[in-house]
């Protein structure tokens, strides 16, 4: 099972790095999402960590639905997926691999997303920066497993496309919520310890989610 | 049939319910002493919210025992009752809005219980976006099986974290009291009637939408069936 | 005598409400081969696909290493090997990337010498590190080929095996599919029309209005059969 879940890993990020013109797109498309908050908001006036934060987190998921999208994608040529599904490969394993490319695409536009915030929102590169990485984690667990599950389901539907953010961002409101409060806090200098609340929440998100997903997968990866 | 029986029974009883909830609610409850008239919505508000919220279990238990089970009665279950529940999420939606004009001043607020219900309505009108999107097949049903169970799973979560939300950003306005600050036994009598009655209603309007699905599945199967005899048929000739 | 490796039982299946199969009963031993020949939109397509599991039946039941194919297990998955009307291969990876990827998923030892003996055996040795979008639809089909036959499978669902092949091809594959056979492992194949295999006896069936009937191999005409086929 290992083995499968490290061969099916492997084979989507090389697939990845070679398809290099769209991958390098959709990333940039997500830190436009920033620079159009930024003028939206006004940022340059006022230095804000609440906006910086809610920023932050439109592009996460706005990044988060192209990224789980395109894991799934892959597949699609000469019906790829019939061979996975024909193979010894577990269902759950392969949501387990989906979901980590996911992850992995969100990560990397995550890394860019901050550092422009920090940037365009007028803070500072220091601790409260860091201190962002284990809450940006936590969200980007939760969304990448809400929509590789989701994404299994929209992208056999017609219209699927636009069907993926009508399901995943209702039920991502809570993590959403959650996420965009204690970076807000983290940003203004906050002690993890008085966001314990938002990060309970957050793991609770990303538990109930990658445990369903991977239970529930079967159900919608197959033919049929 | 004893199907219709039921559905006639109900039928009368909710709209002896309904009548007598009216009643309560127009002319027997005081309305209380702050908030005026405006405050009976009150008496349509929660019944219409926990009506919505159980219809929405309703989908999710649906949609496992048609994952188990793989009995088409359950997917219909399912659509019945996402249809039905999303009637009332719409009214109570629409109720809180009534009900924040006079009180408040405003259209709309952000207080944890009707954020959380309009939620709720995001996630029903996703569901039913589904089902209108695809097409009527097993692999369908599956879809939407699984994003009835996902939902609600969820729901518990949406609610400690609106709640969360807005204790520590405490609306400006003020926070209307909870269901059990009653203390005239009139209000809590009408409350329960109401109660009641809306669970009826909803039981009944489930029961007509679900019998419609059964229905037309019923008769999606039977073509089928009558598409392989006639085949059988002409083989003979 | 051994319990067959395919089994079916009155299969049935309908799109909405036309019936592609009906009534199909169909039994393979190991070591055999069958042709199912039909023309389009004749149901082979669907029966292989219920076969593999990647489709469920509206009616009857088929048993794949006494298995139900609703619910193949992961280690009877892996004796089936299947090559479709779509290869399933990874345009943007090479043949040799390919081939080594669905060897580790079936967990072979040597992932990279069963991709080279493979490669070697469909004639693509040349163009193996080319990726896979370069190819014709022949040599996609022969990497399909050999990407279906690398695991060794006790059973092999070919669709078509021969379209888009030149002879060169066709006798690649032919030979691949008569090998399997003498392994032991089991053939269900289809086509448009009997082809001819050396050295192989395949059992020939015919798909006619959703029915699964035996096909009056030319070299096997007899007139007692044809008489009872057309009683039917």
């Amino acid at each position: 099972m290992v083995s499968g879940f490290a061969a099916v890993l492997r084979k989507d990020l090389r697939l990845e790095l070679r398809s290099g013109e769209s991958t390098l797109a959709l990333l940039a498309l997500s830190m436009l999402v920033l620079v159009v908050l930024v003028f939206a908001l006004d940022a340059a006036r006022v230095r804000s960590v609440d906006a910086a934060a809610g920023a932050l987190w439109v592009a996460m998921v706005f990044a988060g639905m192209l990224g789980a999208n395109r894991a799934l994608l892959a597949e699609r040529d000469n019906g790829a997926i019939r061979g996975l599904l024909l193979s010894p490969l577990d269902p759950a394993t392969l949501f387990a691999t989906k979901l980590a490319a996911a992850l992995i695409f969100m990560a990397v536009a995550e890394v860019g997303a901050v550092i422009l915030m920090v940037l365009f929102f007028n803070l500072d590169f220091d601790a409260s920066t860091v201190r962002l990485a284990p809450i940006l984690v936590l969200g980007a667990i939760g969304f990448s497993a809400l929509a590789t599950l989701l994404s299994a389901i929209t992208g056999r539907t017609r219209g699927g496309d636009l069907l993926l953010p009508i399901l995943a961002v209702p039920i991502f409101v809570p993590a959403l919520i959650a996420g965009v409060k204690a970076s807000a806090a983290a940003l203004a200098g906050a002690p993890f310890a008085a966001m314990g609340d938002w990060l309970k929440i957050m793991i609770a998100f990303d538990v109930l989610f990658v445990t369903a997903g991977y239970l529930l997968f079967e159900y919608v990866i197959g033919q049929d | 049939m004893n199907n219709s029986a039921i559905r006639n029974w109900l039928g009368y009883a909710t709209l002896a319910l309904m009548v007598a909830a009216l009643f309560m609610v127009f002319d027997y409850v005081p309305p209380e002493a702050e908030q005026g008239i405006a405050q009976l919505i009150f008496y349509f508000h929660v019944p219409l919210a926990w009506v919505a919220f159980a219809s929405f279990g309703l989908v999710a238990i649906a949609g496992i025992f048609y994952l188990w089970l793989g009995d088409q009665l359950w997917d219909d279950l399912g659509y019945a009752a996402a249809e039905t529940g999303m009637v009332f999420c719409t009214l109570m939606i629409v109720a809180g809005s009534i009900w924040a004009k006079p009180i408040w001043g405003t259209w709309w607020t952000w207080d944890s219980r009707l954020t959380t219900t309009f939620i709720l309505w995001l996630m029903y009108g996703g569901y039913l976006m589904l089902r209108a999107s695809a097409d009527d097949t097993p692999q369908t049903a599956r879809f939407a099986a699984v994003l009835g169970i996902v939902a609600v799973l969820d729901v518990p979560i949406v609610i400690a974290s609106v709640r969360l939300w807005r204790t520590i950003h405490p609306a400006v306005l003020v926070t209307k009291q909870g269901g059990h600050g009653l203390e005239d036994p009139r209000m809590v009598a009408t409350l329960l009637v109401c109660v009641a009655a809306f669970t009826l209603l909803w039981a009944w309007l489930l029961m007509l939408r679900f019998n419609q699905l059964r229905t037309r599945s019923r008769m999606g199967a039977l073509a089928v069936r009558i598409a392989f005899a006639s085949a059988a048929a002409a083989d003979g000739k | 005598m051994s319990a067959p490796v395919v089994e079916t039982h009155s299969l049935a299946k309908s799109y909405g409400v036309a019936p592609v199969l009906r009534d199909v009963d169909l039994r393979l031993l190991a070591g055999t081969g069958a042709f199912i020949i039909g023309g389009n939109g004749s149901g082979k397509s669907t029966l292989l696909r219920m076969l593999a599991g990647l489709e469920a039946p509206s009616g009857g039941r088929a048993l794949v290493f006494g298995q139900d194919t609703r619910r193949l297990a992961a280690r009877y998955r892996r004796r089936i090997g299947m090559m479709a009307h779509e290869s399933f291969l990874y345009p943007m990876l090479t043949a040799r990337e390919n081939l080594e990827f669905y060897a580790e998923l079936f967990s072979l030892a040597d992932p990279h010498a069963s991709a080279e003996l493979w490669l070697g055996r469909v004639g693509l040795t040349e163009v193996a590190d080319n990726r896979v979008r370069t190819f014709s639809r022949g040599m996609q089909q022969r990497l399909s080929a050999a990407r279906a036959m690398l695991a060794e499978p006790a059973l092999l669902l070919v669709d078509e095996p021969f379209a888009s092949l030149d002879h060169d091809g066709a006798e690649i594959v032919a030979g691949l599919l008569r090998g399997a056979i003498e392994r032991g492992a089991s053939v269900i194949a289809t086509a448009h029309a009997v082809p001819e295999i050396d050295g192989v006896e395949f059992a020939v069936f015919e798909i006619s209005r959703g029915l699964l009937l035996p096909h009056a191999h030319k070299e096997e005409v007899r007139r007692g059969r044809i008489r009872s086929l057309l009683g039917r």
